[in-house]
């Protein structure tokens, strides 16, 4: 009887997986994008209301179709996209994507090849680390869509008081503020877990988190120049950080501004991405919601600079930020490729600059603003570096390994030994 | 102990005499009736099942996702899963977490169900009240609140603590060390679990005659002695019954780490099985891998209650 | 402990028990009411206990009435004095609760309806009826709800959107309704077991069809079994997470714990407006606790005769 029942559910799973492949159909496209209903996800809250309704009413515009934005959650993007991309029926006919996870969904095949249009959308004055990461053998597939970059906050009135000012190389960033650090103070508040920060400490220093090695990638931790910056790191976060080791989503900006139940700050320097500067500052009621807060920021108190590097200049710090593809599974090609040539128009992109997102076209960089939060950002991207455009690259990431390594580098670990193993773990998940 | 269970069980059913007879006069009914709940089983559980062991055998990732053909690899799956240390570790993690949750949950449930038969009617009414309520908190409600209490800074569970004398508990950071994250994991899992428990062991305590523990008092058996003789073999199904559902649900418990993970670490020294097998197929896109650990889990935990199964097939066979 | 033997009393009892499935909740326990210091101890600790117990549900609620200021305090408020609905209002303001909370009544109720009924002809099937592949049912039933969800996502998707149910009530439900149908078989045969056939042959005899005398004898004798066994359903469905996530990708088609996550990750850019998700979590709490309430004495004396049955 068991084994009846076994070869039922084989027979009703075989007559289901046979529906299946009925159902999904080659995706139809007669290449006008005239009346095309399509569907755009997008990621987090990053992008704002107004340019969503830009989106949309420009692309009933061009088209008569209809745009439907649907917004996904960071946190649960990964398991969607890969279930709903390869899904004709289902997929969104463009998406917003992390941009590490690009060379990934990439070379899976998961988009829609761009080549063609690279030029009309931008080309060459388009970010081009963002460009390298949805590149396959010369041909583009998804390309940015907007950029941030972290660069560091501090308090003008603790530095001052202790008679410091800001650092030209990053040893004697790391050496002010481990003098800043009391028991209650941070000198420079970061999680020890915090990799996306971590990292630039790789860079500055030369190194890389992972290299190409002939056709195969291969993890780079354990070379000197990494070594050298993860110790530089590991001496950082023991001697500057009051932060958990485990921390590495924080949200730093509560720590520079001052403690409501103290009245002082708990740390003197922060790292944090552009659009953070919203946050800080003098913490009032919000006049318009008394049950709220806000941030006015104080000239007088905060101050900001781009993270110096080893030998001075500016460290290549990670940018953040998203790419933007059109699935490869779309029935909805042309409306598709339309509503990438709005996005990458010039009126979009100042859009986006004017909202603190880095567009992704260079060429319209100073629809971001002239005031030192916008130069600071401007400048730390001028020598951002992206994660490795390896294949495998969303799996390291969706296994949480880097937060796991730079735990135990800050936990005080061997930075060698630890480098080591986990570049075998790299390995395995790389390519 | 098999044969005790058993015993009782056949003691209080006494509709088991009765089957011969039907047996003759309805011989397609049973199956008639079954059909609806194998169906939707088939439907709902069979083609994911079965997916599971094929792709279990396959190198699937994400790739094959998008259509390319998957390479059979037969169990060579399951032999890197046999020769990674990591998997052993959270095998191990996962069988101490659920052990012990277990363990605690059903101790605290028959202390409180025994509370409730021992006072008025007020204190029991608010105490079942409590129970209630927690036990309908929906758990990602139930996460967030317990999340915020243990936070770091603003959690209640810290400024409390730190008002007691020569205690240090500020900012203590109870989510970084994997020691303290299973205690907090425990002792959540634990609170949602027990209201369950503690009523299902109160409505088995009440099933116990007065009449006959008077007379067992009156015949000089002390309070201890009541325990053993009566009442602990009238509510051992209950028990057995409880303890089997903690052990299956707490080994595969997902929801509570993974959200405590987003709050804490998501360093693998913080993974039970539940969180590994997501990490490997929605975080790494290994899904051959990630059905292999599955099988695997779902072979633990028939090992585990092995002994209720045992049981339910002995009384099978007697009947 | 094969001690059980030694009370000739043993037997007998179990048969009282079964005949009488709704026992009282509220059969005083006398042994227990002779030591009196004892027992003001125990209420004492009784009343400690549910206040431990009920404290996170009690701050979720208190903290939903505070604005985000009071509580980005490092002192906690323990009292929602000065409280208002704000963030309730914030919360309902785009109406997006009662879409989510209409998928989800939804959802649940499908869900649990046809659990209910399939598992209950199944539940008769094989506590009523000897018969060829019995035991097979049994394993099977037991053996599928030990498998483990999280990696199965990807087959879910793939069986529900090839018949195009994807973003539907009806696929979540189907897949719903089968995660919980083998528990529910396994807790409803406990409770058909222990409902003596006598009753409905002796019905028959008085000239009732063997429909009739289930209908009207054994069913109502089941009711609680039923609650018992609905409330379980009800809270799986009501909670579930990753199935919907995937299932559900549309926006507008959110169930509730879905809308809730939405509400902690939306304020991922910001700090987390804690008194809002307070509120919100409180919202996704109270239809439960209402269902509670209701079933509340149906489903405890449910558990009593179910549950000594195993």
């Amino acid at each position: 009887m068991k084994r009846k029942y076994a070869v039922a559910a084989i027979a009703t799973a075989a007559a289901l997986v046979l529906a299946g492949c009925s159902a999904t159909g080659e995706p139809a496209d007669d290449g006008s994008a005239d009346g095309q209903d399509i569907t755009l996800w997008l990621m987090g809250g990053d992008t704002p209301d107004e340019l969503r309704d830009y989106l949309k009413s420009e692309y009933a515009d061009a088209t008569g179709g209809t745009l439907t934005i649907e917004e996904q959650g960071w946190g649960d993007a990964v398991a969607k996209l890969t279930t709903a991309l390869p899904d004709a029926a289902n997929t969104p006919d463009v998406t917003e994507i992390g941009n590490t996870w690009s060379p990934t969904f990439t070379n899976a095949g998961a988009f829609t090849d761009l080549s063609d249009m690279y030029d009309e959308l931008g080309g060459d004055k388009l970010l081009k680390s963002f460009v390298e990461v949805g590149e396959v053998d010369g041909a583009q597939y998804a390309l940015p869509y907007y950029f941030g970059s972290r660069y560091n906050f501090y308090r003008k009135d603790i530095w001052d008081a202790a008679g410091k000012t800001v650092p030209t190389t990053l040893g004697e960033f790391g050496e002010t503020v481990k003098s800043l650090r009391t028991d209650a103070q941070s000198g420079f508040y970061v999680g020890g877990s915090d990799w996306r920060n971590g990292i630039s400490w790789i860079f500055a220093n030369g190194g890389e988190l992972a290299v190409k090695d002939g056709d195969e990638w291969v993890g780079a931790l354990s070379s000197d120049e990494s070594v050298a910056g993860l110790e530089q790191f590991q001496d950082l976060f023991t001697g500057a950080s009051n932060a958990p080791v485990t921390e590495f989503d924080s949200t730093p900006w509560v720590n520079i501004n001052n403690n409501d139940a103290t009245g002082v700050p708990e740390a003197a320097t922060i790292i944090a991405p552009g659009w953070a500067h919203w946050s800080i500052g003098d913490i009032t009621p919000d006049p318009k919601d008394s049950t709220k807060t806000v941030a006015t920021w104080n000239d007088d108190v905060f101050g900001t600079f781009v993270l110096p590097g080893v030998d001075g200049g500016v460290a290549p710090v990670f940018a953040g930020g998203s790419n933007i593809a059109v699935s490869a599974a779309s029935k909805n090609q042309a409306g598709a490729k339309e509503l990438m040539k709005i996005i990458f128009s010039e009126e979009y992109q100042t859009l986006l600059g004017e909202n603190g997102l880095g567009p992704a076209n260079l060429d319209y960089a100073s629809s971001l603003g002239d005031d030192q939060f916008a130069k600071a950002l401007i400048e730390s991207a001028a020598g951002s570096k992206l994660t490795p455009a390896a294949p495998g690259w969303a799996a390291v990431e969706g296994a949480g390994i880097l937060e796991e390594f730079f735990g135990k580098v800050s936990g005080g670990g061997d930075v060698a030994e630890l480098a080591a193993e986990y570049d075998e773990k790299l390995n395995e998940l790389l390519n | 102990m098999t044969e005790t269970i058993t015993r009782d069980v056949a003691a209080t059913e006494p509709a088991k005499p009765r089957t011969p007879a039907g047996r003759r006069r309805f011989l397609s009914v049973p199956h008639l009736l079954l059909i609806p709940a194998i169906l939707i089983l088939l439907v709902g559980m069979g083609y994911p099942l079965v997916w599971q062991v094929i792709t279990s055998m396959q190198e699937f990732g994400i790739k094959q996702q998008f259509g390319q053909p998957a390479d059979f690899v037969g169990l060579q799956n399951y032999i890197d899963l046999a020769t990674d240390p990591t998997m052993w570790q959270v095998v191990g993690r996962s069988l101490a977490f659920c052990f012990i949750t277990a363990t605690m949950t059903l101790v605290v449930g028959l202390l409180l169900a025994v509370l409730m038969t021992a006072v008025g009617r007020t204190a029991r009414l608010t105490l079942q009240i409590s129970l209630l309520l927690a036990w309908a908190m929906p758990v990602v409600a139930a996460m967030t609140v317990w999340i915020w209490l243990f936070d770091r800074r603003r959690g209640v569970v810290n400024y409390l603590l730190d008002m007691i004398p020569g205690v240090d508990m500020n900012r203590f950071s109870w989510l970084s060390n994997p020691l303290t994250f299973f205690i907090v994991a425990s002792i959540i899992v634990i609170w949602m679990s027990v209201p369950f428990v503690a009523f299902s062991v109160y409505a088995g305590l009440t099933q116990v005659s007065d009449e006959v523990l008077e007379a067992a008092q009156l015949d000089g058996a002390n309070g201890a002695k009541r325990l053993r003789y009566i009442i602990m073999p009238m509510i051992r199904p209950v028990i057995m019954i409880v303890l089997l559902l903690q052990l299956i649900w707490d080994l595969r418990v997902f929801t509570q780490i993974t959200m405590l993970q987003d709050a804490g670490s998501k360093a693998s020294e913080f993974d039970l099985l539940g969180t590994y097998i997501y990490k490997l197929g929605a975080g790494s896109q290994d899904f051959g891998m990630a059905s292999a650990v599955s099988i695997f889990v779902l072979a633990l935990t028939l090992a585990i209650s092995w002994f209720y199964v045992r049981a339910l097939l002995k009384e099978d066979e007697q009947s | 402990m094969t001690t059980s033997v030694t009370i000739p009393t043993g037997g007998e009892l179990g048969a009282t028990a079964s005949a009488v499935p709704v026992a009282s909740v509220r059969t005083r326990t006398r042994w227990s009411q002779r030591v009196r210091p004892r027992r003001i101890l125990l209420t004492v600790l009784a009343f400690a206990v549910s206040l431990a117990w009920v404290f996170p549900v009690y701050w979720m609620m208190n903290s939903s009435l505070l604005s985000n200021r009071t509580l980005q305090s490092f002192i906690p408020t323990f009292l929602p004095f000065g409280g208002s609905f704000a963030n309730y209002e914030n919360v309902l303001e785009d109406g997006s609760f009662f879409t989510a909370l209409g998928i989800s009544l939804s959802v649940t109720l499908i869900a649990v309806f046809f659990c209910l009924l399939f598992a209950f002809l199944a539940a008769v099937a094989i506590s009523r009826f000897r018969f060829k592949g019995r035991k097979a049912f049994v394993l099977a039933v037991l053996i599928v709800q030990m498998l483990p969800a999280e990696g199965l996502f990807i087959a879910q998707y793939k069986m529900v959107s090839s018949v195009g149910l994807l973003n539907s009530v009806i696929g979540v439900s189907i897949i719903y309704t089968a995660a919980v149908v083998p528990f529910t078989v396994w807790m409803l045969r406990g409770f058909v077991a222990g409902i003596p056939a006598d009753l409905e042959e002796a019905a028959m005899v008085d000239g009732l069809s063997r429909t009739q005398a289930f209908m009207r004898i054994t069913f109502p004798l089941l009711a609680p079994g039923l609650v018992a066994s609905g409330v379980f359903a009800f809270l799986q469905a009501w909670n579930e997470f990753t199935v919907a996530l995937v299932l559900l990708p549309a926006e507008q088609m959110h169930t509730l714990p879905l809308w809730l996550r939405g509400f902690i990750q939306a304020s991922a850019t910001r700090e987390t407006d804690w008194g809002q998700v307070m509120a919100a979590s409180t919202l996704v709490a109270v239809p439960v606790i209402v269902f509670f309430l209701i079933v509340q004495g149906r489903m405890t004396s449910g558990l009593v005769s179910g549950a000594v049955k195993g």
